[in-house]
């Protein structure tokens, strides 16, 4: 009797050693993948940290040159910093305007029908896939230089940030007040507008407001290819060696980022 | 009120949940439906509640064959079911007026109600709902700061704030303490008495049955096992009801 038993504890043993040796190997074999990865990659990048140690007296050279900031100029850097903020405002109520119809149509819970899920999917894919300052490119060379181009490159990528998130958030959505509503003979639009709507607006919000954080830091680069706003200036003022006026704009640039960040941190919180 | 006849539900998997079930429930009269987990009871009540399309049989509520509606004219004859769930099911940030009110959308398919807008007009109704269910001193709190039992009072108002003539409650006391549970069937018992509801109730717990309903239906496997007064269902039957249930 006790032998049997030792040959079945033994059937059952023999396979779950088995597994946990493989399961204990897995860690080391996924670290050693991944250090093959990164050296590689480090390849690619050509990376040479003494580079770093060199170039110390070029970084000096631009900081002295720099220093102090030409504080003369902040009345004209006044208005690219409106712009910047104008471009990224503009641009993320356009998106989060696009992207809720969208959303809805790319949640699987709200959406009346697949074609529209696929439809709605894709646009969202498109929209996201297309970096914001390829689509400022694109603008530019269609409407011109200034800062609309690069309002409507934050609002198409926004599209795609944000219907992907808010269309997730939909889907987590508690459907229980989804099926009461359904159940008291509500129309389907009644009980998207209240049962949907107020079940996930704080989340959109949140989104919203953190997707205006992102696209004020955005809309800084997107100066960089004559989409307007402060970026374009700090550019002009690099390309013409302006370092004081360079290291002005670094400073109004650090501040609106602050700014922005706490603003959308305390607004967050409030939701 | 409520008239199910050889109700039965096969789902595309090919499991029969369902197996020619027949009831009727008069007007004041609250019927239970006890049976273990995956006996078909939610699915009747869904069936019922015209949530499912039943494979076969047909439901008739207040004269109307629920079976064969569809679209606005199913939501029309939505409005004279009240559903509870197991859950309260209530918007949490809203107040719980608010959801109340939301019970009468039914009534107001307005453009200006689908955009997310109360119909004031209701609100009258809306506080009556409330008092009927003890909780008029809550109307303005968040429906998320609300206990259990008083959240599951609100998802009754709810159902009351639609002037329905039947009320269907999917397990409205399983995750409830033993007080609130007593509460609750208290309050639709008393719905069924005073204001002439037909109740029909899923529970698990069989002395709850025992205690408020007129009836008792005791399903097994998708069939009807019994269907009896309650004074004359004892502990033999729910035994039986029970036997083998894997928890």
């Amino acid at each position: 009797m006790n032998e049997i038993r030792r040959i079945e504890i033994g059937r059952i043993a023999a396979p779950v050693s088995s597994r946990v040796a493989r399961s204990s190997a897995l860690p080391f074999l996924g670290v050693f993948a991944f250090l093959v990865v990164l050296g590689q990659a480090a390849l690619v990048v050509h990376a040479r940290p003494q580079d770093l140690i060199t170039g110390v007296h070029g970084m000096a050279d631009f900081l002295s040159r720099a220093f102090p900031p030409d504080f003369s100029k902040l009345n004209e850097a006044a208005w690219p910093a409106l712009e910047t903020v104008d471009i990224a405002l503009f641009g993320t109520t356009a998106g989060v305007l696009l992207a809720l119809p969208l959303a809805v149509l790319a949640a699987r819970n709200t959406t009346p029908a697949r074609v529209f899920y696929a439809a709605s999917r894709s646009v969202i894919a498109l929209c996201r896939s297309v970096p914001d300052l390829v689509w400022a490119l694109l603008f530019v060379t269609a409407v011109g230089l200034g800062p609309f181009p690069g309002a409507l490159a934050i609002s198409v990528h926004s599209i795609g940030m944000l219907g992907r998130l808010f269309a997730e958030v939909i889907e987590d959505m508690d459907m229980g007040p989804v099926e009461a509503l359904t159940m008291t003979g509500a129309t389907r639009l009644a009980v998207f507008g209240h049962a949907v709507v107020p079940g996930v607006l704080p989340s959109l919000l949140g989104i919203a407001l953190y997707r205006l954080d992102e696209n004020i830091r955005s809309s800084l680069v997107l100066g960089f290819v004559g989409a307007g706003g402060i970026g374009f200036q700090l550019l002009t003022a690099m390309n013409l060696f302006q370092y004081r006026t360079v290291s002005l704009l670094l400073i109004v640039t650090f501040a609106i980022v602050i700014v922005a960040e706490r603003l959308s941190a305390a607004l967050r919180r409030r939701v | 009120m409520i008239e199910a006849e050889g109700l039965g539900m096969r789902y595309p998997t090919g499991q029969l949940a369902l197996d020619g079930a027949s009831l009727s429930v008069a007007a004041g009269e609250l019927v239970v439906v006890l049976g273990h987990n995956g006996s078909g009871k939610s699915t009747m009540l869904r069936c019922i509640a015209g949530m499912l399309r039943p494979t076969a049989g047909r439901v008739l509520v207040a004269g109307q064959e629920m079976t064969r509606l569809a679209g606005r004219a199913l939501a029309d004859a939505r409005m004279a079911l009240g559903m509870v769930f197991q859950h309260a099911h209530l918007v949490r940030r809203r107040s719980v007026l608010a959801n109340v009110m939301c019970g009468t959308l039914g009534r107001h398919r307005t453009a200006v109600t689908a955009l997310g807008r109360l119909p004031r007009g209701e609100f009258g109704c809306a506080m009556d709902c409330l008092h009927e269910v003890g909780l008029s001193a809550h109307a303005g709190q968040r429906a998320g700061t609300l206990s259990g039992g008083q959240a599951q009072r609100a998802s009754i108002a709810r159902a009351l704030a639609q002037r329905p003539k039947a009320m269907l409650a999917d397990e409205p006391v399983a995750s409830l303490d033993p007080e609130a549970a007593e509460e609750i069937m208290r309050l639709l018992r008393r719905l069924a008495v005073e204001d002439g509801l037909a109740v029909l109730c899923v529970l698990h717990q069989p002395e709850l049955a025992r205690r408020h309903a007129d009836r008792i239906l005791g399903l097994r496997a998708g069939r009807m096992v019994f269907l009896d007064r309650a004074g004359a269902v004892g502990d033999r039957e729910i035994a039986a009801l029970y036997e083998g249930a894997v928890a």
